[in-house]
C-alpha cells in the first residue's frame, strides 16, 4: 500500500515539475566569464541578491548563483578567472543559453589578454551559434572606456560570425545598466527556447 | 523517509537497483546532469548507479572520470539535501581520477559557511580530500572553527579530515597548529569527537615520545568516555610498551596497571582489546597474562559468536606461547569444539591440541575423534595440520596419533582432507624414521578403498621406493596386487613400476619370482601402458626369464646399470638444449660431459622446501626466500661469454662469495666454476664511484699457494660505468691428477679515467690502477657436489663401488655442542649430501652414523660412511670411510678432512 502511495507522490512530483517547466518557468544557463577582478562575482551577487558586496576574494571555480524574474530563471555559471581555471571555461559554456564575458573596461592593460582568451573560447566548434553579451564593467571609474562601440572594437566583435553579439557599458557599483543588461538575457532565454 | 520510499521503489521496479550496470549505460545516463531543466530524483537514481559502479572496482578513464565529474558539478545548482549528499561522494570517487578537480573549492567553500550542518561536514571532508598543501592554508580558518563547533557530525568531520590531510602530507604545518583546537574538542561531549579528536592528537604528536606518553599518562588517568577512544588508548599503551621492550627481571611493566583496570571495564571491545594487548606483550609471564586469561574465559560462554571467536583467537595466541596459562579455560574450550560456528570450533580443537600434555593426547584425540565427522573439510585439515604438529613434538605419542590419522583417512572427506594427511605422513615418515612400518601400513589400507588417482599413485609410489627396505616386504606386494586387479589403468600402472622395485637387485631370490609372476599377469592387461611398463621391469630386471637365478642376478645388475642413463634426465635435458641451440651440430654430443650433479635451480627448491619447514616452524627465513628467488641458471653469465661459452656448462657452480665489505669504492663478488681441467673464476664486479669509469678491468690472480695451475687466461671486463654491474673472468686450467685447492690472492687491474658526474662525460685520458680484494679459497666442498639422484640404497651403493679405493681414518673434532651440530658441519664442509635420512640425529644422541654420497670432479661417485661419537670430555670422534673409484680422490678427501 506505501509501495503504491509513495510510486503515486513521485509520479506527481514528477508531473508538477514538468507543468512548472512548461507554463510558468523558463530556466536558462549562462555562463559568467572574464579575466580575474572584471567584477563577475559581483555582478551576479548583484543580480541574484540584489546585494553589492565589493572587496570579494577571487572566486575559486564554480560559483552557481539563480535570479528568477516573471516566469524567467538564469542560473548563472560563475567561474574562477584564473589561469589554471580558463581551461574549464568550455566545459561550462556547452549547452549554455548564452555567454556572459565580463571585461574590466578601466584596465586597458589586460584588453589584449581578455581579448585572445574571448576569441581562443569562441573559437571552439563545441561553443558555435551561442550567443555573446560583452559587459564592459566598471564604467563608474574615470579611466573606463564608456562607449559601446568601442569596446566592440577593442575587443574585435566584428569578427565573430554566426553567432548572436551584444556589447554593454555597465557599472556593478552604480548598478547603471544592469536592467537592460537582464533585459537582454531574458530575451534571448525565451527566444532560444 | 523520503530516501526509504526511493529505495523500496527502485526495488520494486528493478529488482534489486544494481543489476545489470553497465559503464557505458551509466556514463551515457551522466548526461541528464547537464539539462537544463534538473530532474532531481532521476539524477539521484543516476548518481546512486555511478557509485555503485565505481565502488565495484570499474575502472573509469582519466577522460570518462573528468566528464562526469563535470556534469555532476552541474548539479551544485540543486538545493535538494539528499542529492547533495550524493554529489559529495561522487566527487570524492571522482577526486583520484578526474582532472581539475578544484573546480569546485569554491561550491565546497560555501556549503562548509552554509547553515546546514549536513552540508558543512560532508563539503569539509570532501574539500579535504581534492586541496593541496598550498589551499589548506585558504581554508585553515574555517577547519579550525569547525573542530570546536558545537555538532558533533561537523566536528568530526573537521578531525577526521585532519587526519587526512597529515596522511597525504598536505599542510603538515598547519595541522601540527591545531593542537590546541583539538584537545578542546577531546572535551566534546559526543564520544564519537573524542574518539576522532584522541587519534588525530596522536597523530600530530606522534613524533615526539615525550608528548605522546605524556598525552597517554594523562589520560590513562582521567579516563575517556568513549570506548572507542580508550581502545585507541590502549593500542597507543601498547605501541609504547613494544618500544619500552622486555623489562629487566623484578621491574614492573609502567602502564601495566592501566591495561590491568581495562581488563574490568564495562565494555566488550575495550576488555578484548586490553586482553589482546597484554598477550602480545613482549615477554609477557604468565603471571600477566592470567587475569587476561580470566575475562577471556567469561567471553567463551557469552552467548554472541564473535565474542566466543574472538575470544578463541587470542587464547589461541596464548596457547603458544604460554600453553600452561590457558589450562583454567580446559573445560570451556573443550565445550567449544561442539559450538555451531565452525570457526570456534576449529579454533578451540587447535588450542586444545597446542596446549596438550604429552599425557592428555589420547583423550583429545578420543573428543575430536566424535567431531570429526561434523565438520567441514577446511576445518579438518586444520585438524589435520595440529596433529602433524603435535607428533613432531611428541615422536612418542606418534603410534596414537597415527593410528588417529589412519582412522580420519578412511572417514569420509573429500580430497584436500586426504591430501592433507597423505601429506602429513609422508612428512612424518621423513621426520620420524621409526614411524615407517605403521605409516606404510595406513597408507596401504588407505589405498584399499581410495577413489583419488593421484593419491593412490603417489602412494604405490612410496610402497614401491620404501617398501623393500622394510622387514617383511611380502606384505605390501599383496596390496600393491589388489590395486593390479581392481583399479583404473592410471592406477595399475603405477602398481606396475611400484612392484618392479620389489624385484629390485638385493631382494631375495624368491621374491623376484613372485614378483615376476605377478608382472607376468600384466602383459595382456588392456591398457597398453600397463603392458609397456610390465615388459620394460620384466626385460630391464632380467625377470623375463628365470630358469638361472644365479646367471640372472648378475644379468639383473648388468641390465639395470645398462638402463640406466648415466647422468640425471634434468642435467641431460638441459644439455642437449644447449646443445641444439648452439647451433654447432657437425660435432657430436657427448654424453659423459653431462654433469650427474644436482643442478643449481635443482638445490636452490631445496633450499626453499628447507625455508618452507622452518616456516612451519615458526622461524622467519627472508633471505633463504630472497636467495631461492634468484637462483634460476648461476652459469649463465658464463655460458653467455663467446670465448668461454665452448668450454660447455661446468661440472659445478659455486654460490658468490663476496671479495669485498659492502659501501668500497668496487664491490666484487666471485663464482667458481669447476670443469674437469680448469677453474673459471668469474668476478662481478660492481664501480660504486660515479666520478670514475673503470676501462680493461682484469682481475689478476696469484695461484702460488695451490699446485698444479698450469696456466692462467684472464678475460678482462671492457667497461665498467657507475653502478652497471660487469664481469671479468679468470681461468686457470690445471694438470691431470691434480686438485686446485687453497687459497687465491686476487687484485684488480683497470685504467680509470675521471668522469665529471654533472654531465656524465669520461676525460680523455686515464691512468692504471689496482685494488686489492680478497682472497678466493677452494676447498674440498668446491669440487664436491651433491647428486641428483641420491643411490635408492646406499648399501648396494657402497658394495658396488668396493673396496679397492677404500680409504679410512679417524680425527678428533673439538668445539661441537652435539652430535648434531658436528653432522651438519661435516655435511658442510664435504659438500656432499646426506643420504637415507642419516642427518637428522636425535638430540640425546651420543654417537651417529652419516651416509653421504657426492660428486667429485670430474664426474666421480664418492661414498662417505662417517661414525661420529660425542667424547665426555666435549671433544668428538670421527671415522670415516670413504669409497670412490678413485685413489686419488679417496685419499684426498680423506686429507681434507684432516
Amino acid at each position: 500500500m506505501s509501495d503504491l502511495v509513495s510510486q503515486l507522490m513521485r509520479s506527481w512530483t514528477d508531473l508538477m515539475d514538468w507543468l512548472y517547466g512548461m507554463f510558468f518557468q523558463q530556466e536558462m544557463d549562462l555562463s559568467i566569464l572574464g579575466l580575474p577582478a572584471a567584477g563577475k562575482t559581483t555582478l551576479v551577487t548583484l543580480i541574484s541578491r540584489n546585494e553589492m558586496i565589493e572587496d570579494r576574494i577571487p572566486t575559486r571555480g564554480l560559483n552557481m548563483q539563480k535570479y528568477s524574474k516573471g516566469g524567467v530563471t538564469l542560473k548563472m555559471w560563475d567561474l574562477g578567472g584564473q589561469a589554471n581555471f580558463r581551461a574549464m571555461w568550455e566545459r561550462y559554456c556547452v549547452g549554455a543559453s548564452a555567454i556572459v564575458y565580463v571585461v574590466d573596461a578601466a584596465d586597458s592593460e589586460k584588453f589584449a589578454l581578455s581579448r585572445s582568451e574571448l576569441h581562443d573560447l569562441l573559437s571552439k566548434p563545441s561553443l558555435a551559434g551561442i550567443p555573446l553579451l560583452l559587459l564592459g564593467n566598471k564604467s563608474d571609474l574615470p579611466a573606463a572606456v564608456k562607449s559601446e562601440k568601442e569596446l566592440a572594437e577593442i575587443f574585435d566583435l566584428a569578427s565573430l560570425k554566426g553567432r548572436e553579439v551584444c556589447a554593454y557599458s555597465i557599472s556593478a557599483r552604480n548598478r547603471t545598466n544592469i536592467d537592460i543588461t537582464l533585459q537582454w538575457l531574458i530575451a534571448h532565454s525565451s527566444k532560444k527556447s | 523517509m523520503a530516501v526509504y520510499d526511493e529505495r523500496k521503489y527502485l526495488k520494486d521496479e528493478d529488482g534489486s537497483p544494481f543489476d545489470g550496470i553497465e559503464k557505458g549505460a551509466v556514463l551515457q545516463e551522466c548526461r541528464i546532469f547537464s539539462d537544463v531543466q534538473l530532474k532531481t530524483f532521476k539524477c539521484k537514481k543516476v548518481l546512486v548507479r555511478l557509485l555503485f559502479l565505481v565502488g565495484q572496482g570499474e575502472k573509469l578513464t582519466r577522460d570518462e572520470a573528468t566528464g562526469v565529474f563535470f556534469s555532476v558539478t552541474k548539479l551544485f545548482q540543486s538545493k535538494d539535501e539528499s542529492l547533495r549528499r550524493l554529489v559529495y561522494l561522487a566527487i570524492k570517487e571522482l577526486a583520484h581520477t578526474a582532472e581539475e578537480v578544484i573546480i569546485v573549492t569554491n561550491c565546497l567553500t560555501k556549503d562548509i559557511n552554509s547553515d546546514v550542518d549536513m552540508y558543512r561536514a560532508n563539503a569539509t571532508r570532501v574539500l579535504c580530500k581534492i586541496t593541496d598543501a598550498q589551499m589548506v592554508q585558504q581554508i585553515e580558518r574555517y577547519l579550525k572553527q569547525e573542530l570546536v563547533d558545537r555538532d558533533s557530525v561537523v566536528a568530526s568531520a573537521a578531525l577526521v579530515s585532519g587526519q587526512q590531510l597529515l596522511l597525504h602530507g598536505k599542510g603538515d604545518y598547519v595541522v601540527r597548529r591545531w593542537v590546541n583546537e583539538v584537545t578542546q574538542a577531546m572535551n566534546h561531549p559526543s564520544p564519537m569527537v573524542q574518539y576522532h579528536a584522541l587519534a588525530l592528537l596522536y597523530q600530530i604528536k606522534q613524533h615526539d615520545r615525550l608528548a605522546v606518553s605524556r598525552l597517554v599518562q594523562t589520560l590513562a588517568q582521567s579516563g575517556t568516555r568513549s570506548p572507542l577512544a580508550t581502545v585507541l588508548l590502549i593500542r597507543y599503551v601498547a605501541r609504547m610498551m613494544h618500544d619500552a621492550g622486555v623489562p629487566a627481571a623484578g621491574e614492573d611493566r609502567p602502564m601495566f596497571h592501566f591495561l590491568d583496570s581495562c581488563l574490568r571495564h564495562m565494555k566488550d571491545i575495550v576488555v578484548y582489546e586490553a586482553a589482546r594487548t597484554i598477550a602480545s606483550l613482549p615477554g609477557v609471564t604468565p603471571a600477566e597474562i592470567q587475569p587476561a586469561v580470566n575475562v577471556l574465559q567469561l567471553f567463551l560462554v557469552q552467548p554472541r559468536t564473535v565474542t566466543k571467536f574472538a575470544a578463541m583467537r587470542i587464547l589461541n595466541q596464548i596457547a603458544e606461547i604460554h600453553p600452561m596459562a590457558i589450562m583454567p579455560c580446559h573445560s570451556d574450550i573443550e565445550t567449544l569444539i561442539a559450538d555451531s560456528n565452525r570457526s570456534v570450533a576449529t579454533l578451540a580443537i587447535t588450542a586444545l591440541l597446542r596446549t596438550a600434555s604429552e599425557s592428555s593426547v589420547e583423550r583429545i584425540l578420543k573428543q575430536i575423534q566424535n567431531f570429526l565427522s561434523d565438520i567441514a573439510d577446511e576445518f579438518k585439515v586444520k585438524v589435520v595440520d595440529a596433529i602433524r604438529t603435535l607428533c613432531v613434538k611428541y615422536p612418542s605419542k606418534h603410534y596414537v596419533l597415527m593410528n588417529f590419522l589412519g582412522s580420519a583417512l578412511r572417514e569420509e572427506g573429500g580430497y584436500e582432507f586426504k591430501k592433507s594427511i597423505v601429506d602429513a605422513y609422508l612428512e612424518l615418515m621423513e621426520k620420524i624414521p621409526e614411524s615407517k612400518e605403521i605409516c606404510l601400513g595406513h597408507l596401504c589400507e588407505f589405498i584399499e578403498d581410495c577413489e583419488h588417482t593421484t593419491l593412490s599413485t603417489r602412494i604405490l609410489h612410496l610402497l614401491g621406493v620404501e617398501g623393500p627396505q622394510m622387514s617383511n616386504p611380502g606384505k605390501f606386494i599383496r596390496y600393491i596386487y589388489n590395486r593390479l586387479i581392481l583399479e583404473n589403468a592410471t592406477v595399475r600402472a603405477a602398481a606396475v613400476s611400484a612392484l618392479a622395485h620389489f624385484a629390485n637387485v638385493d631382494t631375495t631370490p624368491k621374491l623376484r619370482e613372485s614378483v615376476s609372476v605377478l608382472l607376468k599377469q600384466s602383459l595382456v592387461d588392456v591398457d597398453d601402458e600397463v603392458r609397456d611398463r610390465a615388459a620394460y621391469a620384466l626385460r630391464s630386471l632380467g625377470l623375463d626369464n628365470l630358469e638361472d637365478a644365479e646367471r640372472l642376478t648378475r644379468l639383473a645388475i648388468k641390465t639395470h646399470e645398462n638402463a640406466m642413463l648415466p647422468c640425471p634426465v634434468p642435467n641431460l635435458e638441459m644439455e642437449l638444449l644447449r646443445y641444439i641451440a648452439g647451433g654447432n651440430t657437425a660435432q657430436g654430443f657427448k654424453l659423459e660431459g653431462v654433469s650427474k650433479a644436482a643442478m643449481a635451480g635443482v638445490a636452490s627448491e631445496d633450499i626453499g622446501q628447507k625455508a618452507s619447514d622452518s616456516r612451519a616452524m615458526g622461524i622467519p627465513t627472508p633471505a633463504e626466500k630472497g636467495r631461492d628467488a634468484v637462483a634460476a641458471d648461476p652459469a649463465s653469465t658464463l655460458l653467455a661469454n663467446p670465448e668461454l661459452a665452448e668450454m660447455g656448462r661446468p661440472l659445478k657452480t659455486c654460490p658468490a662469495v663476496e671479495l669485498t665489505e659492502e659501501e668500497t669504492e668496487y664491490t666484487v663478488k666471485c663464482v667458481k666454476h669447476i670443469y674437469a681441467d680448469a677453474v673459471v673464476l668469474e668476478f662481478n664486479i660492481v664501480n660504486t664511484l660515479d666520478e670514475q669509469l673503470l676501462e680493461d678491468v682484469f682481475m689478476r690472480v696469484d695461484t702460488e699457494e695451490m699446485e698444479g695451475v698450469e696456466k692462467i687466461n684472464l678475460i678482462p671486463a671492457p667497461k665498467l660505468p657507475y653502478g652497471t654491474p660487469g664481469t671479468a673472468f679468470s681461468v686457470l686450467e690445471r694438470e691431470e691428477g691434480t686438485f686446485p685447492l687453497g687459497s687465491i690472492a686476487c687484485t684488480m687491474r683497470f685504467t680509470v679515467r675521471d668522469v665529471d658526474p654533472a654531465t656524465g662525460e669520461a676525460d680523455e685520458g686515464g691512468y692504471t690502477d689496482e685494488y686489492q680484494v680478497e682472497e678466493v679459497s677452494m676447498g674440498l666442498a668446491d669440487l664436491m657436489s651433491a647428486p641428483a639422484e641420491l643411490p635408492t640404497s646406499f648399501r648396494s651403493a657402497w658394495d658396488a663401488l668396493g673396496t679397492n679405493f677404500q680409504v679410512e681414518d679417524s680425527f678428533t673434532l673439538g668445539n661441537h655442542s652435539s652430535v648434531g651440530t658436528a653432522v651438519s658441519a661435516i655435511i658442510d664442509f664435504l659438500g656432499m649430501a646426506s643420504c637415507e635420512g642419516t642427518d637428522r640425529v636425535s638430540d640425546r644422541a651420543t654417537s651417529h652414523v652419516l651416509l653421504m654420497a657426492g660428486i667429485f670432479v670430474p664426474n666421480i661417485d664418492v661414498l662417505c660412511r662417517a661414525q661420529v661419537t660425542f667424547q665426555d670430555d666435549g671433544g668428538v670422534d670421527l671415522n670415516v670411510i670413504i669409497r670412490s673409484s678413485d685413489q686419488a680422490v679417496s685419499q684426498l678427501v680423506a686429507e681434507g678432512i684432516a
